[in-house]
Formats: C-alpha cells, structure tokens, sequence
C-alpha cells in the first residue's frame, strides 16, 4: 500500500507540473519538465504523441538485445520473454543509452496524457453510452480532490433517473479514473462480451453510461440510486509506464452506507498485454454470476 | 485428490508406469497446481511442484516369451505397488502407462496398456510412441530443467534394454526427437554365464557389420563382445553427433536423423545402461559382464570408451535409470489455461484426435472459417478412425470480441455436422481466449451440443490428447498430449 500511495503521490506530482506547464496553475517550475518534453518530440500539446500521424520522431524500439557480446544471449532472450521491464538495453557511461532515455521519457509522457486526456465523444457515441459528470468540475479539481470523484452531480444524478432502467441485477459502469486511454483500448472488447455472458445467463442488465472524473466509489451512488443487486465499474487504473492502458473492474454487491472497501471484488491489468479485453468480460460474467448467488462481494465472498 | 478449503492449491497424484524391454516399474508423484497469480488478477494456475513420494522396485518385464508380455504378471506387479503406496486406483487422478522400447513393438502391447488404463485408476492414459517417450525420459532425468538453468542446449539419450531414446531441449522446451535400436538387451546372455541366449534383430545388424555370425547357445569371448559392444556405442555417439550417419546407423535409426542445426551444450545419459557410463565397471569376463543377462553393462562401458575417444564429457543426470518413468509420472500431464469453457459432464474424454483446419491463420470471413472447419473434420470423420475430433488453432490474429465472435460462428457451422448429445464440440486454442471463445460457441449451439473450449495448449495436426476431468474448483483441467509438436515437423503456426 505504501508503495501504491508514493506511486500516486509522485503521479499527482507530475500532473500538477503538467499543468502548470500547460498555464492551467499559477505557479510550479516548469523547467524541470521541458527536457522531457522536448526529447519526446514537442506536438500540438491537447494531441497524444502517437496519435500525430507527421511526428517526424519514431519512438525507438526496446524489444531488442542492446549488449555488445554477451555472455550468454540466449539467457537475455528468456529475460526479456519473460518481462516487458527495460532490461538487456545496456549502457553509455554509468547511463542509459540515449533510445532507452527516448523511450522512458516517451512512455512517461503516454502515461501522463492518459490521465489528462478525455474519453472522446465518438468513442461514447460509438459505445452507444451517455456522459455524466461527477462533483468534481474538471481535471484539477478532480485530482486535487478524491471524494468529489465518488459522487454524481446533481444534473448527473437526474439523468441517470431519468435514462437508466431501474432495480437491474446487473448495473455496468463505465469510469474514466486515471486512464482514459485505457477505456478507449478495452471497453470495446469487454463490454460486448460482458453484456452477452450475462444476458445468456438470463441476468438482468442496466442501462450501461459513462462518468466522466469518476473513481472507484462513485458506483456506490449508482447502486443506491438505480437500486442494482450488484455495480460494475469498468474504470482506468493508474497509468504506469510499461502500459498506459490497463483497466480494473470492480464489483460490489448491493451497496449502502455501510459499504467498506473490503467489500468490492477487484480485477486488474485488463489489457492486451495482461488479461486480453474480450476474455475478462467473459471471466467477470462467471464472478458475477458467483457473486448474485452468493449475494455477497469482495472479502465477504471468499469467506 | 486432495481438497482444501484454500481455492488456490491443489495437489493431484500421477502415476507413472513404464513397462520396458528389460525393466517394469512404477513411480507415484503428488503434483501441486497453485494459483499464482496475486489476489486482484484474474487467475493463473501453475503446476509448481513435482514430488515423486512412490518409486517402485525394480522388476524385470514379464515375457512369456520373447514375443509376449504377461499381461498378468504386469497387472500383480502395480497392484503390489499400489499396496506398498498406499494407493487404491480410485485415488490417482491421473499419469500414463508407457509401453517403451522393444517391447512396444511386440504385438499384445496395444492389449497389456489398454488392461493396464483401467486398471490404474480413472484418468491414467495409455500410450507409447518413441518420440514421446525421448521427451519424457529427457524431462525425467533432468535435462529438460538443466537446459532450462543453463538457457542451453542439452541433448539427452536414455540407453534402455532395446532402444536410445534421444531427446534435446533448450531452455526447458524438446526441439528435437530421435530414436536408435539399440540397447543393452538386444543381446541375452544366461545371467552370470557366458552362453548366448537370445539375439533381437537389431542386434544381427550389428553382429553382421562385424562379421560375426553368432546362435543361440554359442559362448562368445569377451574381446568378441566388446567389439560389438563398441561398434553399438558408435552408433549412438554417431547419432547425436552428425546428421550425416553410416549405413548402418541409418538402419538402426527407427526416425529420421537430428537435424543437429544449432550447438549442443551439454550431454546427458539416462536408462539402466547409463549407471555403466558414470560409474567406474571394467569389464573383466564374460560371467561378470553378463549380471542382468544381457550386455547392458558391456554396453555402458562401451559409451564411456567412445565418449573418452570423442572428447565428449558427460553432463550427470538427476535420474538414470527410472528418468522414464518418473517422466511418464510426473511430466506427462499439463494443465490448460486458467479461464476456460468447460461443460463438466462430458469430460473426461481420452484418445481426441486433434486437426488444424486453418493452414495459414483464421481466415478473414466467416464463411471460409466453415469451409475449412468442415473439411477437416470430414477429412478426419469419413476414415472412421476417430470418435472425437478437437479442433486446433493459434486464434484470432488479434483476441478482439468481434473477432472472436466471427470464429465462433464460422466453427459452430463448419462442425453443425459432428457435433451430438454425446460429441461435444472441442477447440483447443494456443492465445488466452478460451472464456470467451467459448461463450459465444455456447450461445450459438444453444442445446445443440456441449463445448470443451481451452486454451494455453500446442497441439497440431494429428496429435492425440486426453482432457481431464475440472480441478481448481472447474477452473482447469489437465491435459495429456500423447505426441508432439515439434520445430521441425510440425511447425504448424497459424
């Protein structure tokens, strides 16, 4: 937990930057972040890197064996298999070589834009899915401020009653968090395949929308207020800097005030490089199904 | 079966029985499957451990001849060793019954191992084949897990009583197979006595080569049988040294020569002849060489000579001996992916036969997916030989749903034909989308027919497999692939 919370702190860190940089804050010190930012390639600051179809600059290849002679190449060959970690990439001096820096730095920056970037409105539009907003009123605020990501607006609030199908068995959320990209990469792939698993099944599912500055707890809200037996949030975890785009799904069984953390059952690392999109939705149609049964989530589950 | 109350362990116990040209035993392994994936993943098992906690003694295969097994002494034998492990039929979960070496080729073998799967309990298979059992010798004598330490290449060869079996591994994985008819006893001679009592086939081509033209009952010296000895370990070192043998070496040879492109790191020696090859025997008479009644250990200290000559130092093996049957025991079961489709009523299900309908990778439309399903599986059905059919496949190029879906519908049509109450439909898919896979195949079929849909398993065109029944609460199940892909025949990379 400790290492998680210095990990978030040192994120909030790099965003407040980001956004003093971006002249969103009064103040910061911009100068420590132009370097890198520069290296990655300098683009229209709203667009992510890899979405620039004329970036002069390539992002440089990690995948390779950098070691001049090794003493054993097929070992590295198995390391590098068996972890996506910068390994085998040798050295200048006592530092990274200059691709490897390339690449960190690049990485770093799809970390960042996938916090501060919005799930496009094509993409909602395409997923057949309505935005509402949370108490939080943008980005900053959103950071700055965790539990106003844990509850619906008030305008959110009412159209959710007015567009959702009341007292459904299942209610599916789906979460910006701290990725929006990695909603983009999977929700396609595990919604249909959720939704399908879980109509075969005979279950009742919601009306599915989006929560746009939303965290884990905001399904709480929904629960509540649509009346669901059990909330899944598909929801943007925490960009690092092997994938920027890997999803959680969180579930709970029927919450109130009482709910604790303890009580929501949590899959991680949905993504193409961990569990592939399309198989999780199909393995949270089994959990779920578990979980009506056992009316029961997270630790009360596996008692 | 062991079961806990903790859903992320599990321990299943294999049996492995080997009933060889000069040798029978048994080993008992308790294998450990684990979750091992941390809480908030969705779940990966993994077989962890491997103990062996049953080794049999050492018995002589019962002949009534040199033809025929007794089948009857064979069956006393595991029954006594189940005593002695405490073990009824009723506990063993699974393993395998491997009929190995010369007397796999003798005609009642097909009958003794299939006597033997009921025998030795509800999911123990019967197989043979020389290619599988030079894998399995190789991952029990330990060159599997050495080659996999070192990330090297290490070739081993269990010299038994009637064949070597050759298997080499690199990083842990077999990527080649070989097979020689030669072993210590091809040739028997009346124990602690010098008379000749039985010349094999294989070992006329090699009294031929050296111009000897012994009978049963002659009493050949020592130097005689030396140089028979030797000219067998030849043989053998010409095997896994060059692909280009003599004659007679290509005779011996009962599968194509190793290919050998690649270097060989280290070599290893396991099977009864193997303890000759470490240990310090010096063949002194005719009387003493012949202990177990064959030239077993003349055969050994042949090797030696020949590996001394060829500058060829020897790797030590874990096992030597018994490196078969442990491998039978404990490394002939896999288990599948951990998120599978599995209708548990209609496992287990032994002998599938396995087809890859799509040559080059799923094809682009739904339609040509059925054209090429429905054509492998007639290809396999109208010859009659098969009862179950699974379909084999890399997966989609990428595991997106629609994707997924697309192969579903393409597969449930182009198997409409085959699939009945009691012949389910089964995919074996190499990627991690079984779930999902079969989900869909589930929702299309409706109550046409059950699905066995897993993943995580290398299997091509015409390999056989046997899928267990669930364990890890439904979650996997083991899978006994009873012949093998390899690099070099079987690239099949769709």
């Amino acid at each position: 937990m400790a290492a998680e919370s210095q990990m978030e702190q040192l994120i909030v860190e790099n965003v407040m930057k980001e956004l003093a940089k971006r002249g969103l804050m009064g103040n910061g010190s911009p100068n420590q972040v132009e370097m890198p930012e520069k290296a990655a390639g300098a683009q229209p600051k709203t667009e992510p890197y890899r979405e620039s179809g004329d970036d002069p600059l390539t992002i440089p290849d990690i995948t390779g064996i950098w070691v001049p002679n090794p003493e054993n190449l097929e070992a590295i060959k198995v390391m590098k298999q068996a972890t996506p970690a910068r390994i085998g990439l040798y050295r200048a001096g006592t530092r990274p070589k200059t691709g490897a820096m390339l690449k960190f730095m690049a990485d770093h920056a799809q970390a960042m834009d996938a916090v501060f970037l919005d799930v496009s409105e094509e993409f909602l539009q395409k997923m057949n899915l309505f935005l509402v907003d949370t108490m939080a009123q943008d980005k900053e605020e959103f950071l700055k401020r965790p539990e106003l990501g844990r509850k619906l607006s008030r305008e959110g609030e009412k159209m959710i009653k007015e567009k959702c199908e009341k007292n459904p068995q299942v209610q599916i959320l789906v979460v910006d968090g701290l990725s929006s990209s990695s909603i983009e990469a999977n929700v396609p792939d595990v919604l249909p395949a959720l939704t399908q698993g879980l109509t075969a099944a005979g279950i009742k599912v919601g009306t599915p929308f989006f929560i746009k500055n939303g965290r884990v707890g905001v399904q709480d809200h929904v629960g509540k207020l649509l009346n669901a037996e059990v909330v899944v949030s598909l929801i943007g975890e925490r960009p690092g800097l092997v994938t920027a785009d890997s999803m959680s799904a969180y579930i709970i069984y029927s919450p109130d005030e009482n709910t604790v953390e303890a009580d929501r059952t949590v899959f991680s690392n949905i993504h193409q490089g961990g569990t592939p999109p399309a198989e999780a939705g199909a393995h949270l149609v089994d959990v779920i199904k578990r979980i009506l049964q056992a009316k029961a989530s997270g630790m009360k589950l596996n008692q | 079966m062991s079961k806990t109350n903790d859903t992320n362990y599990q321990t299943v116990i294999s049996v492995g029985i080997d009933i060889g040209t000069t040798t029978t035993q048994i080993v008992v392994s308790r294998i450990t499957i684990r979750n091992t994936a941390p809480g908030s993943s969705v779940p990966r098992m993994e077989i962890t451990d491997k103990e062996v906690v049953h080794r049999s003694k050492i018995y002589f295969t019962p002949l009534r001849d040199h033809q025929i097994i007794d089948a009857d002494a064979v069956a006393q034998i595991v029954l006594r060793e189940y005593r002695e492990a405490g073990l009824t039929p009723e506990q063993v979960d699974t393993g395998a019954v491997i009929v190995t070496g010369e007397t796999a080729k003798k005609e009642n073998a097909k009958n003794i191992v299939e006597s033997m799967a009921g025998l030795a309990g509800d999911f123990v298979v019967a197989t043979a084949g020389v290619n599988l059992e030079s894998v399995l010798a190789g991952k029990g004598s330990g060159a599997a897990a050495h080659s996999r330490e070192k990330h090297s290449v290490t070739l081993n060869i269990d010299i038994g009583g009637g064949t070597s079996n050759i298997g080499v591994f690199k990083n842990g994985q077999v990527i080649e197979t070989a097979c020689l008819n030669i072993g210590g006893h091809l040739i028997e001679v009346e124990r602690q006595g010098d008379r000749i009592t039985y010349i094999s086939e294989p070992a006329r081509a090699i009294l031929r080569e050296c111009g000897l033209s012994w009978q049963t009952g002659d009493m050949p010296g020592l130097d005689e049988l030396k140089s028979v000895a030797r000219l067998m370990a030849k043989c053998i070192i010409e095997t896994i040294t060059t692909e280009n043998v003599s004659s007679i070496t290509g005779e011996l040879l009962m599968t194509p020569p190793l290919r050998l492109d690649y270097r060989v790191d280290s070599i290893m020696f396991s099977g009864g002849v193997a303890d000759f090859i470490y240990g310090d025997f010096r063949p002194v008479s005719v009387s003493q060489v012949s202990e177990y009644g064959d030239i077993g250990p003349l055969l050994g200290w042949a090797v030696k000579e020949e590996l001394s000559a060829a500058g060829i130092v020897p790797e030590k093996p874990g096992e030597t001996i018994r490196a078969t049957v442990i491998g039978a025991g404990a490394h002939s079961v896999d288990i599948s992916g951990s998120t599978i489709t599995v209708d548990k009523a209609v496992l287990p299900i032994r002998n599938v036969t396995v087809v890859s309908p799509f040559v080059k990778g799923v094809p682009e439309s739904p339609g040509e997916i059925t054209t090429a399903v429905h054509r492998a599986a007639q290809r396999i059905i109208s010859d009659g030989s098969a009862q179950f059919v699974a379909f084999a496949m890399a997966g989609p190029a990428e595991v997106s749903f629609a994707a997924v879906q697309e192969l579903a519908q393409g597969i449930a049509q182009g198997a409409a034909d085959f699939i009945s109450r009691d012949k389910p439909l089964i995919v074996v898919v190499e990627k991690d989308c079984a779930k999902i896979l079969g989900q869909c195949l589930k929702i299309i079929l409706g109550d046409k027919g059950e699905v066995v849909c897993i993943d995580q398993i290398v299997v091509g065109e015409g390999d056989y497999i046997d899928i267990g029944k669930p364990i890890m609460g439904g979650r996997v199940v083991p899978v006994v692939v009873k012949t093998l892909v390899f690099e070099n025949t079987g690239a099949r990379k769709d």
